[in-house]
């Protein structure tokens, strides 16, 4: 099974769970959860389930194509189902199941694991799944997003697409893995991993990046007065994509750190709170 | 009558279980206890998918006769003693014949009333009132609503099993309807089991492969360990704690051995096992307390025919392995001197400044704790330690592996050839981290430690964060507990309060509260640090109130003060001695300060007391001052008889004012020498009763 063909597994199935399937969100994030197909649509009432593949950047995970399990990038298969259906935990081992895997000779575990995101006021409480000790999902009860309670609760399931492909393949080497029948992820990612290592961690313009962010932030809250909440919001995931960046460049204190992630969490939680009616979020 | 209940839910964190099932059988044992339903057994049992409370109850409660008070006599009844119109009125409205009408006498007054036989409810009929209400009163570490309820638990219920005397109870909570019927384990055996009572639950479920005793499944895993290791006569690291959760973490454990290359033996056993604790859960291998390149891990499974799940678990543990290796080879390019100059870029606090601040701080804190502790030889290997100690935190393996943090400093240290009491103090200078952790072996590492978490504490309270409830965020409480534990374990004798001058001077002009402030405010929680911990080594709490009493200087003291008291609160001298002490400490209270004037005593008792005093007092003095107060205590006593005569045969408020106050100068000695020892008037004795005081936590 190739990475294509797990994809469309995993399509194929949630598709069949009522699913509408999302196509990538195109801006950097650093995950799935992050796009508005996740963050917009768990903040109100409404019924929502949806599938997506979703490609995420993490700079400061790159490892210039070296290391057999890192890398700057990696796909997650988003599921979000609102409100969170009773047997959901055995839909989800049936969805693998679905993927060709006899779970009678493995070991699958749902392991204490409290997901947050500082940057977009979200956590939740759930588990991460280990199949044989590989940790091939995050499985996550939404608590709060956008600094906002959740109600109803949406479940949130992200796969990580390369480390169940890994399994599936029984490969050691990320890059040996097979996208489809004749094109592999060294083919598709070695030079990019080599080059975003670069670029992340010496090349990038630190000056730049922080011109960037400044301008991104004062952009958003620019917006978002003006309730153009969706622009808003994508100026909140420049701004956390470019701070990212600069952290991975070594250009960031600790006391900048929490600076940063607090600027951009204000502004995310004033979308979130003017989106749900809330007036100016002050 | 059987009693057994299941409580089926998502996987529960093995914490979350603990707390339950402690609520679980308290919870119970209340409820039967306020509906006097007689309780023969109750304990628990649990999986990560199950709450199960098992136990023996009797069927009913007792039927008892109860009596109804109705009117006053007064009114009850006329004159004649026939019964008046309220009269009549009570005996209709309780429908109860008149002529089994009586008085009833009440500390209030005689009333009208009757008797009547009360049949016991039934427990079963209790049992469904109190499932609701005990499983409903649950709280855990961390609480979750999902779906669209806006109830909280740990984590989403499946379904609720419970029943008494072989059948289901007429009970529900939050929507599931109680029933004698559960399901087997996830993946093996997911189907229905029913059961009647906890021996058909046990053996149904076994089938479905769920073990669901905690106790048989740590059997269960001991033994699968020790017969996979016995072909290597290897054994696994002993990690309890790891144990007990991945007890609680598996419904039917299957010990699984797996191997790593030999090559990664190279790295430290530290960090090894490090790799394999966290995130995989796996045990080290160990033969005569040598790393051999196997595991173990627990797995929730049947079996693993295939070697899939070792394999998994193996190609896993290889990748972080690399990980590990990558950060040890790339962090030992830089050495650690060259990279402390990182800890200028690392904020420490933001009023207190950065790692480099607090380091330049811990040089000067540890050179006068040598100085203080006569351990001169200590000092260069302190001072260079301390420069070293907070370099590793710009490492790689320590922003992976935290909680390597000080240890893998000690190592790179090692690795570049630093003088080994240097490494060791470095290694060790986080220690312990919790009451239970051990304190550092060298000498150099028990300073630096004091030195660090004192510097901790000193600029956190300094710049107004307190310590508040649960809230505790730069674990203010954890670090007390270390400089208190450290100077005990290792004995080791300084002036506490002069250690606070010390570091308050280090800390210059960087703290917004007063110096002053600040040291009370240190003190008093230190105080109440160390009553914690005494209570919590077992000893009575007015004991420790005692020994607090004459302040903290050397925190070694307060220890030897409470042992002490504790050595001698069964002796028959004990209590004749301290209503003694609180009799002096009585009449001295609030009264001014007076001299003793030897030619000023009048009778024979006082003059003998006075010279009795002047020899103990010389004698206990030294003792004191070294710390020996069980020694001093003993000779103290010894006034005792002294002190008996002196108050039966001389008036201490006497006429002449000269003669009294001499007299009270003279109690006010015994009193100064006393509170060297102890504040004895804290000390509860029989006949007495004192509240339990609040102590801060």
């Amino acid at each position: 099974m190739s990475v294509q063909d797990l994809i469309l597994g995993l399509h194929r199935f949630w598709a069949g769970q009522g699913c509408y399937l999302a196509q990538t969100y195109d801006l950097e994030v650093g995950a799935g959860t992050m796009t508005p197909d996740t963050f917009f649509r768990v903040l109100d009432r409404r019924d929502w389930r949806v599938g997506y593949v979703q490609p995420s950047r993490r700079p400061d995970d790159g490892r210039y194509g070296e290391n057999p399990n890192r890398v700057q990038k990696h796909f997650q298969y988003q599921v979000i189902l609102k409100p969170s259906p009773a047997g959901i935990q055995d839909i989800y081992v049936e969805s693998l199941r679905s993927l060709g895997i006899a779970l009678e000779d493995h070991d699958l575990r749902f392991d204490e694991d409290n997901w947050e995101s500082p940057t977009i006021g979200a956590w939740g409480v759930g588990w991460q799944v280990l199949l044989d000790g590989l940790e091939i999902t995050q499985f996550t009860y939404f608590q709060q997003c956008g600094g906002i309670d959740l109600a109803p609760v949406p479940v949130e399931i992200t796969y990580g697409l390369e480390r169940l492909e890994m399994f599936l393949e029984q490969k050691d080497d990320i890059y040996d893995l097979d996208w489809s029948a004749d094109v592999s992820y060294r083919d598709l990612r070695l030079r990019e991993e080599k080059e975003f290592s670069e670029y992340n961690f010496t090349a990038a313009s630190v000056t730049m990046l922080r011109q960037a962010f400044n301008a991104c932030q004062r952009e958003a809250g620019r917006l978002a007065g003006k309730n153009l909440l969706l622009p808003a919001y994508d100026m909140c995931l420049k701004c956390s994509h470019n701070f990212n960046l600069l952290d991975s460049r070594g250009a960031i204190s600790v006391t900048e750190r929490v600076k940063m992630i607090s600027q951009i969490r204000a502004l995310v939680n004033d979308i979130a709170r003017r989106y749900t009616g809330g007036k100016d979020g002050a | 009558m059987e009693f057994l209940l299941e409580l089926r839910t998502e996987e529960l964190p093995a914490s979350h279980i603990r707390a339950a099932v402690e609520q679980l059988e308290a919870g119970f044992r209340k409820e039967l206890l306020g509906a006097r339903i007689e309780v023969r057994a109750l304990g628990t049992l649990a999986t990560p998918r199950r709450l199960v409370v098992a136990g023996d109850f009797a069927e009913g409660q007792q039927d008892r006769e109860e009596v109804v008070t109705g009117p006053p006599l007064s009114i009850a009844k006329g004159p004649d003693g026939a019964l008046s119109p309220a009269g009549k009125g009570f005996a209709r409205s309780q429908g109860v014949d008149e002529s089994l009408l009586e008085t009833v006498r009440t500390p209030k007054g005689e009333y009208l009333g009757f008797k009547r036989k009360a049949k016991g409810t039934p427990t079963a009929d209790i049992l469904a009132a109190a499932v609701p209400r005990v499983l409903g009163s649950l709280t855990f570490p961390k609480m979750m609503r999902w779906a669209s309820s806006p109830f909280r638990f740990s984590r989403p219920i499946h379904g609720l099993l419970c029943v008494f005397g072989g059948r289901a109870v007429a009970t529900s909570f939050e929507g599931f309807q109680a029933g004698d019927e559960t399901v087997g384990h996830r993946i093996a055996a997911p189907g229905p089991v029913k059961a009647a009572d906890l021996a058909s639950y046990r053996s149904g479920l076994e089938r479905a492969f769920v073990i669901i005793d905690p106790a048989d499944r740590k059997k269960m895993i001991l033994d699968q360990m020790e017969a996979a290791l016995a072909p290597f006569q290897a054994k696994a690291y002993p990690d309890p704690e790891l144990l007990d959760d991945l007890t609680l973490n598996v419904e039917h454990p299957l010990v699984v051995l797996g191997a790593f290359p030999e090559t990664y033996l190279s790295l430290p056993l530290e960090v090894l096992s490090t790799a394999m604790r966290e995130g995989q859960h796996l045990f080290s291998v160990v033969r005569d307390k040598k790393q051999l390149p196997y595991f173990l891990g627990v797995a929730d499974a049947v079996g693993d025919g295939k070697g899939l799940i070792r394999r998994g678990n193996e190609r896993v543990l290889k990748a972080r392995l690399a990980d590990a290796r990558f950060f040890w080879d790339r962090d030992r390019k830089v050495p650690l001197g060259e990279r402390a100059d990182g800890l200028k870029n690392v904020l420490f606090q933001e009023k207190l400044g950065t790692y480099e601040d607090k380091t330049l701080r811990l040089k000067k804190t540890v050179g006068y704790l040598c100085d203080k502790l006569g351990v001169p030889e200590a000092k260069a290997s302190a001072v260079e330690a301390a420069s070293l100690c907070k370099a590793d935190l710009l490492t790689e393996m320590v922003k992976e592996f935290s909680g390597l943090q000080g240890r893998m400093g000690g190592l790179y240290a090692r690795e570049e050839g630093y003088p080994a009491d240097v490494c060791q103090a470095v290694y060790e200078h986080y220690q312990p981290g919790s009451l239970e952790d051990a304190s550092p072996a060298s000498v150099p590492g028990a300073i630096l430690s004091i030195a660090d978490k004192m510097d901790s504490i000193v600029g956190a309270i300094g710049v107004g964060l307190q310590v508040s409830g649960s809230s505790d965020p730069f674990g203010l409480r954890r670090n007390a507990h270390g400089v208190c534990k450290v100077a005990l374990d290792r004995k080791l004798r300084f002036s506490f309060p002069l250690l606070l001058d010390r570091v308050l001077a280090v800390y210059r002009d960087c703290l917004t509260v007063g110096r002053a402030e600040v040291k009370t405010a240190c003190l008093d929680f230190f105080a109440g640090r160390l009553r914690f911990m005494l209570e919590k080594r077992g000893f009575r709490y007015d004991l420790v109130s005692a020994a607090l009493g004459p302040g903290v200087d050397q925190i070694v003291d307060v220890l030897a003060r409470v042992e002490a008291l504790d050595a001698l609160k069964s002796s028959p001298q004990f209590e004749p001695f301290i209503l003694m002490a609180k009799r002096i400490n009585n009449i001295l209270k609030g009264l001014p300060a007076a001299k003793i004037n030897a030619d000023l005593f009048v009778e024979k008792e006082e003059r003998e007391l006075y010279s009795a005093l002047q020899i103990i007092g010389s004698n206990a003095q030294p003792m004191i001052a070294r710390g020996d107060f069980a020694r001093a205590q003993g000779i103290i006593f010894k006034l005792q008889p002294m002190l008996n005569t002196f108050f039966d045969k001389v008036l201490v408020m006497a006429e002449d004012k000269k003669v009294r106050q001499n007299r009270l100068g003279l109690l006010q000695s015994i009193a100064k020498m006393l509170l060297g020892i102890a504040d004895y008037s804290q000390i509860v004795v029989e006949g007495e009763k004192a509240a339990k005081p609040k102590g801060s936590r």
